[in-house]
């Protein structure tokens, strides 16, 4: 068990959001989404060079911008 | 009594179909988040009484977090409760999600029907749900429906009446999610299902270099069969009709006019070799009629329809992360691509859907971008039309220099204007195969508001340039600005009039090089002028709305600034 950003979570992984820390208002916003702590989510891409991560989470999928990505700690 | 509907749903649910099926307003409706910028009204007859329907902004909680979301709330407390029904849309392919939006609904206590869309997919999907319990669950009316084809819309219509306010424990959102986790188990059984050629498609698109393979291939496919679709309708149907058909009524009914007088002029306007020449005549029942319905409506038809097959099976937002990268350079997110390619089509829309960014920056970027960088369909229909006969290159160069202007432009605001590009969150919906029908409707929609809008001003723009033509009231103009057009672009001080004449409208503007005689290299340099100067008054009026004076100032003079700076370049340093 490690906690990594999603940015370095290997595309194909599962893994459990621990944190969000990028303040409130994002919390609130990916939680309305679906993504919340202790939610299960899996990373399908990664677009290199600070480009875009993918994941699943239920059935949405979510691209999330680098900078959010990086935000979004997981357990994997 | 009933007074109003609100139709009220996470983005991409299916809202705007719903709508065109309760009232018969037709509204664009794509596959991708976003697509309902404002709200729309229209009125469904229920017995004797006609009631207001909303159709609002897709939203995913009732806690305001972005501008549409925002609109959406505070239109729905507009009105008492006991005087509205909210039709709650949900996917069914995404129940879970959806939930969190119905749940805090029936807690704010408005009187809720939920409709449970997209139910034929959700079957084809392997999801079964017991809508039964999940009524009895969340002590609503539930209706399975699938609005595309207007399964269950009447049921929905039915069972309006029975929306009541309930009283439901307010929870915090995790509970929330909890509580939703427990009505998941209980109403949705999903089969087991293997990964379908769908799915591969669906996750390789959005892979990096299987993703960019895609992309190259979609787009150049795009613009391959946009161009094919173009010219066929050109040479089937529009071409034979002007000239085996149009060409010999109009010869017939002016047999016997003076060919130098005032009406002759307006109408026909000049005989090339003593026959009409729909391209350079320039008179309003000649090149007018044939610059709109001869060269610009076949590519606006074709470029539509395929525009609306990539927006419906839900490739665009595909796009956005691929090209996420590469518009943070420019001060954007990824999708940023969707208003640059609306642009493309005509840059209203393109600057409309710049609502879908979050800053004022994005949108002054975007629409900067947009009107100087993307040439719209009527004006790369004439520039295929005009510079297609001296080859391939030429017409690509137009492109190259619009897409370099894109990306040093944006380099350059970027870097000028204080701020960031923020960050997007993006749902990423699932192929779907559009229906034959719908695709039909919106681009019958599509072209039905070009010809409204464009029409009308071709006709009284061409009428507009006759009449100065004929008083010789240009000599005027041409005068003061032939020093520019002459000395640093290299153009002959007629083209003054055309480049004025883009100002109305980019087509008739190129129309009127048509007669000049110009080089290639002249023309090359006009339609590039063109493509990349002022905006035509539509584009001016939709920045004024959107981003006020002081934008639109500033966005002008970037304009004027680039457009002399490119022209002398191409002029004396490019095309020597």
């Amino acid at each position: 068990m490690k906690e990594v950003s999603l940015v370095r979570l290997k595309v194909g992984h599962k893994a459990k959001v621990l944190d969000i820390s990028g303040g409130k208002g994002l919390e609130n916003k990916l939680m309305s989404m679906g993504v919340y702590k202790n939610k299960e989510i899996s990373k399908l891409s990664h677009i290199g060079l600070k480009g875009p991560v993918v994941i699943k989470v239920g059935r949405t999928i979510l691209a999330l911008g680098h900078g959010i990505a990086e935000k979004i700690i997981v357990e994997a | 009594m009933i007074k109003k509907i609100y139709l009220v749903g996470n983005p991409n649910v299916g809202k705007s179909v719903v709508f065109s099926r309760l009232t018969g307003v037709h509204v664009v409706s794509s596959n991708y988040p976003g697509t309902t910028i404002g709200f729309t009204e229209g009125y469904l007859q229920l017995g004797n009484s006609k009631i207001e329907v909303l159709d609002l902004p897709g939203v995913y909680s009732l806690e305001p977090a972005s501008s549409a979301e925002e609109v959406a709330f505070s239109l729905l407390k507009q009105h008492p409760k006991d005087e509205i029904v909210v039709i709650n849309i949900i996917d069914s392919t995404n129940l879970e999600r959806n939930l969190l939006l119905t749940l805090q609904l029936i807690e704010e206590g408005f009187p809720l029907i939920a409709c449970l869309n997209m139910c034929d997919d959700a079957g084809h999907r392997g999801i079964h749900i017991d809508y039964q319990k999940l009524e009895k669950l969340l002590d609503i009316p539930v209706i399975p429906t699938c609005a595309v084809t207007g399964i269950g819309i009447k049921l929905l219509i039915e069972r309006m009446q029975e929306a009541a306010p309930k009283s439901r424990q307010r929870l915090i959102h995790e509970e929330r999610w909890k509580e939703i986790g427990r009505i998941i188990e209980e109403v949705q059984h999903l089969e087991h299902r293997h990964h379908t050629l769908r799915e591969m498609l669906e996750d390789a698109s959005v892979r990096p270099l299987t993703g960019l393979l895609i992309a190259a291939g979609v787009i150049y496919t795009l613009f391959k069969v946009v161009r094919f679709i173009g010219e066929s309708i050109i040479s089937k149907i529009t071409d034979p009709v002007f000239s085996n058909f149009y060409q010999p009524i109009l010869e017939k009914l002016t047999l016997g006019w003076q060919e130098k007088s005032f009406w002759f002029h307006l109408l026909i306007g000049d005989l090339i070799n003593g026959k009409i020449d729909f391209r350079q005549s320039l008179g309003i029942l000649t090149t007018a009629p044939y610059i709109e319905f001869g060269m610009v409506l076949p590519y606006l038809i074709s470029f539509y329809f395929i525009l609306s097959l990539l927006e419906d099976i839900g490739y665009l937002p595909r796009l956005a992360i691929l090209l996420d990268n590469l518009l943070h350079c420019l001060g954007l997110h990824g999708y940023a691509v969707i208003p640059l390619l609306l642009g493309f089509g005509c840059n209203v829309p393109g600057i409309l859907s710049t609502r879908v960014l979050e800053s004022k920056r994005e949108r002054f970027i975007a629409s900067t971008l947009i009107s100087i960088g993307i040439p719209c369909v009527p004006l790369q229909a004439m520039i295929f039309g005009l510079l297609g006969k001296f080859g391939g290159p030429y017409v690509g160069g137009v492109y190259l220099v619009s897409f370099s202007l894109i990306i040093i432009l944006g380099l350059i605001l970027n870097w000028a204007l204080k701020g960031y590009s923020p960050e997007f969150i993006l749902e990423i919906p699932p192929y779907r195969l559009p229906l034959l029908t719908m695709l039909l409707k919106k681009l019958y929609f599509r072209i039905k508001g070009f010809l409204i809008e464009a029409v009308p001003v071709v006709l009284i723009g061409v009428l507009f340039v006759n009449i100065l033509l004929y008083f010789k009231l240009f000599d005027f103009i041409t005068g003061v600005f032939a020093p520019v057009i002459t000395g640093l672009f290299g153009l002959p001080k007629e083209a003054v009039v055309s480049l004025a004449v883009g100002f109305l409208r980019k087509d008739v503007a190129v129309g009127m090089l048509m007669p000049l005689g110009l080089t290639a290299k002249q023309l090359f340099i006009a339609a590039t002028l063109l493509a990349v100067s002022f905006p035509c008054v539509a584009i001016f009026v939709v920045l004024w709305k959107e981003l006020g004076v002081k934008y639109l100032i500033k966005a002008i003079l970037i304009m004027l600034l680039v457009s002399i700076i490119m022209g002398t370049l191409l002029n004396f340093v490019i095309l020597r």
